[in-house]
């Protein structure tokens, strides 16, 4: 019987705050330069949260050509449709199709996935009924008489949750197995961790996985700092002084293929997809458990599905969103896996926000850089660990990674905890 | 490699506009009653389409009697938790602490987050004059109800559900519009499958029965404005269609391992035994005339399931009652069965329900397992009048007594993500 085959990484995209390519990004964090400022999309100087890792000085265009485009789709489907694309460009499997058969062309567009991470939660979108509401003036049946004077009749069109799927596939020919992943902050994950597993099942050849969000509209970010989970100024993970989290936006991708396939056509390959495990908590909408268990088994169960001990991991990505309850238990689930034996850790919000649904597909391309360079970024915020936490292999400055393994953790609403392992091609793999 | 785990269905709970339960669902739509009426939940008379398949006389109280949790569970939310604890005492087993983390759970849930109410509260304080204005938060008088935002994420129902059950395994959250139940049916096989759980809660939820809801889709002028004769609406693949009618409600189905449930007794529905995802790529919202797309989600259901095309006799459409799903749909059923269709019973239960959105293919596969079990297929009603273009071999006037050896269940949706998934009766499974 065969074997599960080896997944491999030949593509990577990724747009936030910090900068429109991965390697931009890369050279924000490593230099210690956070993206998180004052909101600038709305004026939101009276507002005691009004932080954020905003993609400022960016044109549509620049993100997505066709200016047809940007009157039918979301912000957030931009963001998504240029790290997607940036992705597969980067992975030349669009190049390499070309030098198909077109019998083999129409084969390799029906085994070629999308799996989407979409944020969902769009506030905003339904405040373009304001005028309707405004004129109707509480009578429904006016509502209804007058909507079509008033509203776009494409609204629905812009909300659609799988948006990036669709125009993923429609912009890059792609038709197979695919799925769009609402779980607030696991979409981008689990949309990797789908499209390795359809990779190993033999239902895809490639697939590309793209997680995308734009969080931080007013109401959103109303309700968070109510709930008491936004910081005033930034994201500090893991430090006694730390105060909630910051929002980014965003989107960041990775093109998969089977490692065989990815070495057949000559790919640079970026790293391997080695395994990935999903829990929840049961603990309902914002609550988590003090002792981090879903996490740890969520880190148990991608490291039997990579077939790796503890031992093995080189560095920990961290989810480190900067709230209370999070970071506790989040050390607490890494130790106890880990034991006494941590490799290093960092994360990457206090440079990018938090993304929420492209938060963990973010972190995994950044993994994928740190093992590339043989650099585990400092954490610039980080000045004082808690004790709470201690000890705990976070650091201000840079550390070396252990191996060429890196695991990478997504925590959520919903008690959602993710975890995945990857193996890089550093040049200084295996210490 | 451990050989393909076998999956069965062995629990079922509907919440659906024609019963708030899994027997009465099964029974009006056998009796191919309707369950689209004048739209009563708020006042619809201005709309252009003023009916709907609204879940009616709902108490999620009798079947979740936990007032605090329903507090922070959405209205499709309720649906969700009756459906799911029907079907849960339905397989006669359910997540324990000692088992819970062998759970899992994945469904397709609506786009919707926000309730019209709350739309009109921000609307209240922070545009009357029709303008958005964000410092009308910071409005010392806005009433702001944190629990209402939880209800609203994306993910809030999963995260009900699975507080409420103990579910601590593998747990997701699919949207791909129309499509979305039937994927999530298919994300539970594959986790089955992948040994990342042994027991999936799997199903859909969806509730856009509401002013802005009706109005995305009347704006895109997909509805039936059929407003005299609601009933006879909803009438896929008959010449006379003008449009699908919007629907509420939740399906849920427990699967579990076909060894483990025949060793501890358990009523096994159906092998949900495959399931095929594809992509058309074409348009947003149309589908390609040839069934591109379909036609790739048909044949990998089939042969994910180790099925032949005249191994199948009946097909749960997606029918919407659309112009060109149905047209597009049919295109594919002829290329995927060839002269097979001839022999093969198809029906749309979206003539007596409405649809669904992101429920509809969960509720339909529900649809499938029960008329497996029964022997029967149920009636696509409100067909009178044969398409040319929609040549298939309809369940016409009455639902029609015969062997189901297998069945599959189309869902496809605006965006382009296909879903098939196929179901062999029990009896047909050939153990190695």
């Amino acid at each position: 019987m065969k074997t599960a085959p080896r997944i491999a990484i030949t593509g990577c995209g990724a747009v936030c705050g910090a900068g429109l390519t991965v390697e931009a990004i890369w050279d924000a964090i490593v230099s210690g330069r956070s993206a998180i400022r004052p909101i600038q999309s709305w004026d939101a100087s009276r507002w005691p949260a009004r932080m954020a890792a905003e993609v400022v000085g960016v044109d549509n265009r620049t993100l997505v050509e066709d200016r047809k485009l940007h009157k039918t789709i979301s912000r957030t489907d931009l963001f998504g449709l240029y790290a997607a694309g940036s992705a597969i460009q980067a992975s030349g499997i669009t190049a390499y199709r070309e030098t198909l058969s077109a019998e083999a062309v129409a084969h390799f567009n029906d085994r070629c996935g999308v799996f989407a991470g979409s944020g969902g939660g769009n506030y905003r979108s339904n405040y373009e009924f304001f005028p309707l509401l405004t004129a109707a003036n509480g009578d429904l049946q006016k509502f209804g008489r007058e909507l079509g004077e008033t509203v776009n009749p494409m609204w629905l069109l812009r909300i659609l949750p799988n948006n990036v799927l669709c125009h993923v596939g429609i912009r890059h020919g792609f038709k197979g197995t695919n799925a769009c992943i609402t779980n607030q902050c696991m979409g981008g994950i689990m949309a990797v961790a789908e499209a390795a597993a359809a990779l190993r099942a033999g239902e895809a050849d490639r697939a590309v996985a793209v997680g995308h969000d734009t969080p931080f509209e007013p109401e959103t970010l109303f309700y968070y700092h109510r709930l008491g989970l936004m910081s005033p100024d930034t994201v500090r993970p893991f430090d006694r002084g730390r105060s909630g989290t910051v929002f980014g936006e965003g989107a960041a991708a990775v093109t998969l293929e089977g490692m065989a396939d990815a070495q057949g056509r000559q790919a640079t390959i970026w790293g391997e997809f080695l395994g990935s495990g999903c829990t929840t908590e049961a603990t309902g909408i914002v609550d988590l458990r003090g002792d981090g268990d879903g996490l740890s088994r969520a880190i148990q169960l991608a490291l039997g599905d990579a077939g790796i001990s503890t031992a093995e991991v080189g560095l920990i990505v961290a989810h480190g969103n900067g709230t209370l309850g999070s970071d506790v238990s989040e050390a607490r689930a890494i130790r106890r896996v880990f034991g006494d034996d941590l490799p290093p850790v960092t994360a990457f919000k206090w440079a990018v926000g938090h993304l929420i649904a492209a938060s963990g597909v973010l972190d995994l391309v950044l993994a994928l850089m740190a093992l590339k360079q043989g650099v585990v970024p400092g954490i610039a915020t980080l000045n004082s660990l808690d004790p709470e936490i201690a000890p705990f292999t976070v650091a201000h400055t840079a550390q070396p990674p252990r191996s060429d393994i890196a695991l990478i953790l997504c925590r959520g609403f919903g008690g959602m905890n993710v975890a995945v392992l990857i193996r890089g091609t550093s040049p200084a793999a295996t210490a | 490699m451990s050989p393909r785990r076998r999956v069965a269905i062995t629990g079922i709970g509907l919440v659906t506009p024609v019963g708030n339960d899994a027997p009465t669902t099964w029974a009006n739509l056998l009796a191919g009653r309707s369950g689209v009426a004048h739209i009563r939940g708020f006042d619809a008379s201005g709309f252009p389409s003023r009916i709907g398949g609204e879940v009616k006389d709902f108490d999620a109280t009798a079947m979740i009697p936990d007032r605090k949790l329903l507090k922070f569970a959405s209205r499709a939310n309720r649906f969700a938790l009756a459906a799911a604890e029907e079907a849960l005492r339905d397989a006669g087993i359910r997540p324990a602490p000692a088992t819970g983390h062998r759970w899992g759970f994945s469904a397709g849930a609506g786009m919707m987050g926000m309730t019209f109410d709350e739309v009109e509260l921000v609307h209240t304080y922070c545009g009357t004059n029709g303008e958005f204005n964000p410092d009308g938060f910071l409005d010392n008088h806005f009433p702001a109800d944190p629990v209402a935002f939880c209800r609203s994420q994306t993910n809030s129902g999963l995260a009900v559900l699975t507080r409420h059950f103990g579910i601590q395994g593998y747990a997701t959250a699919v949207h791909t519009a129309c499509a979305s139940g039937g994927q999530a049916l298919g994300t539970a096989l594959k986790v089955m499958r992948r040994r990342q759980a042994d027991f999936v809660l799997a199903g859909g939820y969806d509730s856009m029965l509401n002013p802005i809801g009706l109005s995305a889709f009347c704006l895109l002028g997909a509805l039936s404005t059929d407003n005299e004769t609601p009933e006879r609406a909803s009438r896929p693949f008959d010449a006379t269609r003008n449009g699908f009618v919007l629907a509420e409600g939740a399906g849920f189905l427990v699967l579990e391992d076909w060894e483990a449930a025949r060793n501890r007794g358990a009523h096994i529905y159906a092998e949900l035994a495959g399931d095929g995802n594809s992509l058309s790529s074409y348009r947003i919202t149309d589908s390609h005339p040839s069934g591109d797309g379909p036609i790739q989600a048909m044949r990998q259901a089939l042969a994910d399931a180790g099925l032949k095309p005249e191994d199948v006799d009946y097909v749960n459409a997606h029918g919407t009652s659309t112009l060109m799903n149905d047209r597009s749909e049919c295109a594919a059923l002829r290329a995927v069965m060839g002269s097979h269709i001839e022999k093969l019973a198809v029906s749309s239960t979206k003539s007596c329900m409405g649809h669904l959105i992101a429920a509809a293919g969960a509720v339909e596969a529900a649809v499938c397992a029960l008329a497996i079990r029964d022997g029967i297929a149920p009636v696509s009603a409100n067909h009178v009048r044969p398409d040319p273009d929609c040549n298939v071999n309809l369940v016409r006037e009455q639902s029609k007594p015969m062997p189901i050896r297998a069945a599959l269940s189309n869902s496809l949706g605006f965006g382009g993500s296909n879903s098939s998934l196929a179901f062999r009766h029990p009896e047909a499974v050939v153990n190695p």
